[in-house]
C-alpha cells in the first residue's frame, strides 16, 4: 500500500506473535465502531427527548468520523498499526456473511442487472480515465492504474495490477492516494445527492456500488443511506470486483505486448490468482440459504455478525484516511482522478436511472 | 544464511492462502458455528 495510507504490519515467523500483534489495533477498531453505535443511539435519544429536529446520523458515519478525527489529529502509536490494517479482512468476512441475507433469486436478478451495468461502467470508466490521463500528460502506467482503480475496485485493483503491468511503487502510491481521497469524499457526497434526488434504496445501492471505487467506501456509502441500500451496494460492488481478473489480464497483455511487462503464460491461472475469492464465499452463503441450510433466527444472526464485521471496517476506513499525507502525493493525479470520478458518478447515475426505467428497480 | 533462506522459503510456501481465502474460511467457520448453535441469537 502507499506509504501515506499504509499501516505497517508486524512480521514474525511465529504465528502466535503475528496473531497477538493485531490485538491492540483490532480492539481499537472495535472500540471506535462501538462508540459510533453508542453515539447513534444516544444522540438520537437526546434529540428526541428535547424535541430537536436532528438528522439521524447512523453509526457508520460516527465510526468513520471518529476514525478520521483520530488519524488526522493524533499520531497513532505503532502498536495499533497491524490491527488497524486488518479492516479489509473484516470487510471480506462481512461480505461473505452478508450473502446469507440474499435469496439466490435476488442475487441472480439484481446481480444480472448489476452485471449489465458493471460491463458498461467498466468500459466507460476505462475509456474516460485513459483519455483524461493522456490529456493531462500523466505517465501511461499511472494512467492505467488510475483507470483500473476507478473502473473496478480501487486499491485492490491497483495492487493487483501493479505487479501485472510492472508499474512503479510511486505510480501505485499516487493512484491509491487519489482513489482513497476521492472515496472519502464520496462518502459524504453520494448520500447527499441521493437524498436530493429522492432515490429509492435499490437505485441508490446500485449507484453506490457502481460509482464508489473502494469496496470499504462503497459498503459504507450504501449503509449510510439505509440498510437495504447497503445490501444492494455490496452486491453491485461484488459484481464489479468479480471483473478484476479480466481487466488486469487485458492490461497485462497490453503492456507485455509493448515489452514493458512480463508476458502472461497461463491465463487461466492468472485469472484465478486475481479473482477475489470472497465473491465465491458470498455466492456460497446465498446458495446455502437457498437450500434452507439455516433457520430464520440463524439467518438473522449471520446478518448481525456481518454488521459487526462491517463496524470494524468502517472504523478502519476513518483511521487509515490521513488527508495531510495524501496531499503530499501531488495534485495532478488527484485532479485527473477527481474529474474522472465526477464524470463516472454522473454516468453511473444516468445508467441507474435508465435501468430503473427499464427494469423498475 | 542458507538455513535462514530455506526457513523463509518454507514459511512463504506454507502461507500461500490469501487474505481473501482466510476471510472466506473464517466466515464459513462462523456460519458453521451459527448453523450448529455454537453461536446463537447474535444481537445487534
Amino acid at each position: 500500500m502507499a506509504t501515506s495510507i499504509s499501516l505497517s504490519r508486524a512480521r514474525s515467523d511465529s504465528p502466535l506473535v503475528n496473531a497477538l500483534s493485531v490485538v491492540p489495533g483490532v480492539l481499537l477498531l472495535a472500540g471506535i465502531g462501538y462508540a459510533g453505535k453508542v453515539l447513534e443511539h444516544s444522540v438520537n435519544a437526546y434529540a428526541k427527548a428535547h424535541h430537536w429536529t436532528f438528522p439521524n446520523i447512523e453509526y457508520v458515519l460516527w465510526a468513520i468520523l471518529i476514525g478520521l478525527v483520530i488519524s488526522n489529529t493524533l499520531a497513532i502509536p505503532r502498536i495499533f498499526h497491524a490491527g488497524i490494517a486488518t479492516y479489509e479482512f473484516w470487510l471480506k468476512i462481512g461480505i461473505v456473511l452478508l450473502g446469507a441475507r440474499f435469496v439466490l433469486a435476488d442475487v441472480l436478478k439484481l446481480g444480472g442487472i448489476s452485471l449489465c451495468l458493471v460491463v458498461i461502467e467498466i468500459t466507460l470508466s476505462l475509456a474516460l480515465m485513459t483519455l483524461l490521463g493522456r490529456l493531462f500528460k500523466l505517465k501511461p502506467k499511472l494512467t492505467s492504474l488510475l483507470a483500473m482503480g476507478s473502473a473496478i475496485c480501487g486499491v485492490s485493483a491497483i495492487i493487483a495490477a501493479k505487479g501485472a503491468i510492472d508499474a512503479d511503487d510511486e505510480d501505485a502510491s499516487f493512484a491509491m492516494a487519489a482513489i482513497l481521497a476521492l472515496g472519502a469524499l464520496a462518502l459524504f457526497t453520494f448520500p447527499a445527492v441521493a437524498h436530493g434526488l429522492h432515490m429509492n434504496d435499490v437505485s441508490y445501492g446500485l449507484w453506490a456500488g457502481l460509482g464508489v471505487d473502494n469496496t470499504a467506501e462503497a459498503t459504507a456509502a450504501g449503509a449510510l443511506y439505509s440498510d437495504a441500500a447497503g445490501k444492494v451496494a455490496v452486491l453491485a460492488k461484488t459484481t464489479r470486483n468479480a471483473m478484476i481478473g479480466f481487466v488486469v489480464l487485458a492490461y497485462a497483455i497490453y503492456w507485455a505486448g509493448r515489452g514493458q511487462a512480463e508476458a502472461v503464460t497461463n491465463r487461466a491461472a492468472f485469472l484465478w490468482r486475481k479473482f477475489p475469492k470472497f465473491v465465491l464465499g458470498f455466492l456460497l452463503m446465498s446458495l446455502l440459504v437457498g437450500f434452507h441450510a439455516f433457520s430464520k433466527p440463524q439467518i438473522a444472526s449471520l446478518g448481525n455478525l456481518s454488521k459487526w464485521a462491517f463496524l470494524l471496517t468502517f472504523a478502519g476506513v476513518g483511521l487509515r484516511t490521513n488527508f495531510r499525507e495524501m496531499s503530499k502525493q501531488g495534485l495532478r493525479p488527484f485532479v485527473v482522478g477527481a474529474l474522472g470520478e465526477v464524470l463516472i458518478a454522473c454516468l453511473t447515475l444516468g445508467l441507474v436511472v435508465g435501468a430503473n426505467r427499464i427494469w423498475g428497480l | 544464511m542458507s538455513d535462514l533462506t530455506s526457513t523463509t522459503t518454507t514459511s512463504a510456501k506454507r502461507n500461500t492462502l490469501s487474505l481473501d481465502g482466510w476471510a472466506v474460511i473464517v466466515a464459513l467457520l462462523l456460519a458453521l458455528a451459527v448453523r450448529f448453535n455454537v453461536l446463537k441469537n447474535i444481537p445487534w
